[in-house]
């Protein structure tokens, strides 16, 4: 606490306020939202035991520890990160493997993503999406000179991110899967990696998406269900096509905090995955366009605080800072495109507002490290030690 | 840390190039910006598409019942009434209750909980569990907050004079669709015409959010009946006990306000009791008043002479040889079932001879008799609007011979409802006119009567009449302390596969006070089988104790001195 403190007693602009006000803004919008979404599904539900605030209750500790996790991350130096980075790394495989053992991974709706240890669940895709971005960040770094080259440069981390992606498969959780890869990839080129090498890296993970895609029934089928929801509108397409219609009820200033049918047991999932459909719904136009802008704000802030430490010549803290900007601009778009229509339904949540411990907790540490990233920053332009 | 910093290092600016930086950040907010502009094309332009859809998903027009009227006696006594109720239903899917919560309610419903299981067991969306509860009932059950089972506002119609009136009223079926009777005849008018809304509903059926009314519903009018409860209970208790008394299979009382033609009281036995309908049989639910006929017997008498006086054939005093008490046409013989010698046509009627009536009979065309029979509504039904009303067999006059033509001048070959009885002596009580019959209470006589027989036909026979309740008629016990009686009795064979059984019918018209007739009493009691089975036995009794007590509740003056009556003396038996 007093190192964090401390930053602030020695002036106003320690910490920067563009990005750490809409980032908490975000966070206190989808407890709302997850509150809205999920009382008359929480009421009405067994599991629940009819309490309307079960899903408000749990968000709301999974932000307090978050929080609190984030106020810690920030006390951190990044160059201790950096070296527990590849440790990190390797609890993550090592949970990724343990949730794929039989009765030690829960399994929700066909995927086992959770491991459970007694009252609190653990979703290890969503902490590999942060050991990701402070791995490639670290490896990038230590392969700088080799970045140029195809053997020393990139079969290392391909050869990682093969493993890691199986293991994804293998749950399956397509959504983490497409997160983790974009961010390996986009802080490989950030750090230089061949262009050209590059543009064939991009060209086979094309293939492979669309073998991927075509080898899995249970993918295909979110694909078509995706391309004109209305076709089977009550089949495959039934959770998209409410979220359309949540949209279309909005129109320009919604129908009201707390007024959405959809929620009403139309619309599954709509606590997590599909937040934004209630949002659209309740508060129209301008609330997706509030959403969508403060996601903007955070990854342009993201890039500018990265781009301000390469310029310190802090190589990994840069890396890190883009890396957690790709992490929450690609999989916020991705989760904004699967309720508006625009992608395939993959079963990714919206960063920092939908209903998940694990999800929560990883967007907070990361925003306390950007945060640290920052920070460091400035003492550093202040000609001060880190 | 390197010395150079990487703006100014060219090794490192070279490796990590500004240009990547940008164009990712570009790629992330294009990205961005494609969803609002999605965002925009779904919320701002093919919003009317999907608020359609969702419409179609989720909006529902749900009925507003509304409530059946009631129905009232002619004093405004409440007959048939709506209560609200509450029907437990389910989704059976939803509704997955553990062991302990199905005992329990199985218990508060008062059902077998494996009948419970079973039902929440349904492959269907929506199974009733328990109709027409009472509210608290309901209440307790609610308050049990089980998932999936739900419940419904609904009526119940009560009818608080149970038994009495039940085939009066009729009843309604789980529904609220009038079934028999009133109910039946009013079904239109009582029911009313629901409303409709449109609402949103949840998925799970619940109303979340009225949207429009699209029509209010038009409530159920109230139905005021003729009929007076008093009487009616009267007419019920006496008939009750005469077939009690002479162990007859079944029985019907009608009562006619002979001034306007409504109907005071019906009343049928068997009866049932119409808020307890569990095992109904056939017998019970007949409206034997509307709905069976009976050969009439004697009753039928009163109309051969009016015709007879009216066509001139005769006069009040004309004498009539009955002598030797049996008569022969064709191959058939008529029988008196005693021996008159010469009577007056007044006679005729007061010792009921068949021999005399026939003589009457044979008088006339058989065109003549059947256009008086069809005037005074033999033969076709009253069309009260009650199911199952029948008309009766009045064959056509061509085909009449003359052993036929002669018979149903007492009442054998020609069946009638014992309302259509009552009725047709309206013209006996009113001075040779009939009015309609009302079921419901009328504010102003009929205007649309018509005249059957002259006014000075219609009070002579008025005291033929009056002769047979008197000492030396078939039916003294008809009499009445205080007022003037005039009746007829009526005793015939029942028809049973074409040929005449040893089972009567013993029945009584009649109407009083004499002097200026207010009420037209019927009374039919089918096979009597105490000992007696005459209906100066059997009916006239029920008449006497009907018609004393609805005079008395009308508030009648009484037209005769209160003297003891002579009722003591056997009756002229009369013939069959």
């Amino acid at each position: 606490m007093n190192s964090y403190a401390a930053p602030q007693q020695r002036g106003p602009a320690e910490l920067d306020g563009l990005l750490l006000w809409p980032a908490l803004g975000l966070l206190l919008f989808g407890m709302v939202m997850v509150y809205s979404a999920s009382i008359a599904m929480a009421e009405g539900s067994r599991f629940t035991g009819g309490q309307p605030a079960f899903f408000l209750m749990r968000h709301g500790v999974f932000l307090a520890v978050g929080l609190v996790a984030g106020v810690m991350a920030f006390q951190i130096p990044l160059r201790l990160w950096q070296q527990a980075a590849p440790w990190a790394f390797l609890v993550g495989f090592v949970l990724l493997l343990v949730v794929l053992i039989p009765h030690v991974g829960k399994s929700v709706n066909g995927a086992q993503r959770w491991i459970g240890f007694g009252p609190i669940n653990l979703q290890p895709s969503e902490l590999m999406k942060l050991f990701a971005v402070l791995y490639a960040a670290d490896y990038t770094t230590r392969k700088l000179d080799d970045m140029m080259s195809f053997r020393k440069g990139f079969v290392p981390m391909a050869v990682v991110m093969v493993l890691v992606g199986a293991l994804l498969l293998r749950e399956p959780d397509f959504g983490a899967f497409v997160v983790i890869i974009s961010i390996a990839v986009g802080i490989l080129f950030l750090g230089g990696i061949n262009a050209r090498l590059f543009a064939v890296l991009i060209g086979v993970m094309a293939v492979a998406f669309v073998i991927l895609i075509w080898s899995s029934p249970y993918r295909r089928e979110r694909i078509f269900g995706f391309m004109d929801p209305w076709q089977d509108a009550f089949g495959k397409g039934y959770q998209l096509s409410h979220a359309l219609i949540a949209f279309g009820r909005g129109e320009w200033f919604g129908v009201g905090l707390g007024a959405s049918v959809e929620k009403l047991f139309y619309l599954p999932e709509a606590h997590t995955d599909f937040l934004l459909a209630v949002i659209a719904e309740e508060l129209g136009f301008v609330g997706v366009c509030a959403v969508i802008g403060l996601f903007a704000l955070l990854v342009q802030r993201s890039f500018a605080i990265g781009r301000q430490a390469l310029i310190l010549d802090r190589v990994y803290a840069g890396l890190v800072a883009q890396g957690i900007g790709i992490w929450l601009g690609v999989q916020g778009f991705i989760n904004m495109g699967v309720n508006m229509g625009l992608l395939p339904t993959k079963g990714l949540t919206l960063p920092l507002m939908s209903f998940g411990g694990s999800g929560i907790v990883a967007n907070c540490l990361a925003l306390g490290i950007l945060l640290r990233v920052d920070w460091e920053n400035r003492q550093l332009m202040r000609g001060q030690q880190v | 840390m390197r010395g150079v910093k990487f703006s100014k290092s060219p090794l490192l600016s070279e490796r990590l190039p500004l240009w990547r930086q940008r164009l990712v950040l570009a790629l992330l907010l294009l990205g961005f910006v494609v969803l609002v502009g999605r965002s925009l094309f779904l919320q701002g332009i093919n919003n009317e598409f999907l608020g359609d859809k969702g419409r179609a998903r989720y909006e529902r027009v749900i009925d507003i019942s509304a409530t059946r009227g009631r129905i009232t006696d002619r004093h405004g006594d409440v007959l048939a009434i709506s209560t609200p109720v509450r029907s437990i239903w389910a989704i059976p899917e939803d509704a997955s209750l553990t062991p302990a919560q199905s005992r329990d309610l199985a218990q508060l419903l008062e059902m077998d909980v494996r009948e419970l299981n079973r039902k929440l067991a349904s492959e269907r969306d929506f199974v009733y569990v328990k109709r027409q509860l009472p509210p608290e009932l309901a209440d307790k059950v609610s308050a049990m907050k089980l998932a999936g089972i739900h419940q419904k506002n609904e009526y119940r119609r009560y009818y608080p004079s149970g038994d009495v009136t039940a085939h009066m009223l009729g009843f309604t079926g789980i529904e609220d669709n009038g079934q028999e009777g009133v109910e039946l005849a009013f079904n239109e008018l009582l029911s009313g015409k629901p409303g409709s809304r449109r609402v949103i509903k949840d998925r799970r059926g619940n109303v979340v959010e009225d949207v429009e009314s699209v029509r209010p519903p038009l409530e159920g009018k109230d139905i005021v009946l003729a009929l007076d409860a008093k009487i009616q209970y009267l007419a019920y208790t006496h008939l009750r006990r005469a077939i009690e008394e002479n162990k007859a299979k079944a029985g019907g009382v009608v009562v006619l306000d002979a001034r306007t033609g409504e109907i005071l009281a019906l009343v049928n036995l068997p009866t049932y009791n119409p808020n307890n309908r569990g095992k109904l049989i056939g017998a019970q639910l007949r409206n034997r008043a509307l709905t069976d006929t009976y050969e009439p017997g004697s009753t039928m008498k009163p109309f051969i002479a009016a015709l007879a006086l009216e066509k001139g054939k005769v006069r009040f005093d004309t004498p009539i040889n009955t002598a030797p008490g049996k008569m022969t046409i064709g191959t058939a013989t008529i029988h008196d079932a005693h021996m008159h010698g010469v009577l007056t046509v007044a006679q005729v009627i007061q010792k009921s001879s068949n021999v005399g009536i026939s003589k009457m009979a044979l008088s006339m065309k058989p065109e003549e008799m059947w256009t008086m029979f069809d005037s005074i509504g033999f033969g076709m039904p009253l069309k009260l609007g009650f199911p199952g009303e029948v008309g009766g067999r009045l064959r056509p006059a061509k085909n009449w011979r003359p052993i036929e033509q002669a018979t149903m001048s007492y009442g054998h070959g020609i069946s009638v409802t014992l309302m259509q009885m009552a009725r047709a002596y309206q013209a006996f009580a009113r001075d040779g006119d009939l009015t309609p019959i009302s079921l419901t209470r009328m504010d102003t006589p009929p205007t649309n009567v018509k005249q059957i027989f002259s006014a000075q036909t219609a009070r002579e026979v008025r005291a033929m009449l009056e002769m047979a309740v008197q000492p030396g008629g078939t039916a003294p016990k008809a009499q009445i302390p205080g007022y003037r009686v005039a009746g007829k009795t009526g005793t015939s064979h029942k028809l049973e596969g074409g040929a005449y059984a040893n089972k009567y019918v013993a029945s009584f018209t009649g109407f009083a006070p004499v002097s200026d007739p207010r009420l037209i009493v019927a009374v039919m009691v089918d096979e009597p089988s105490n000992g007696r089975h005459f209906g100066g036995d059997v009916s006239a009794p029920v008449f006497a104790q009907v018609m004393a007590g609805a005079l008395r509740t009308l508030g009648v003056a009484p037209d005769a001195p209160l003297k003891p009556l002579a009722t003591d003396m056997p009756p002229v038996t009369e013939e069959m």
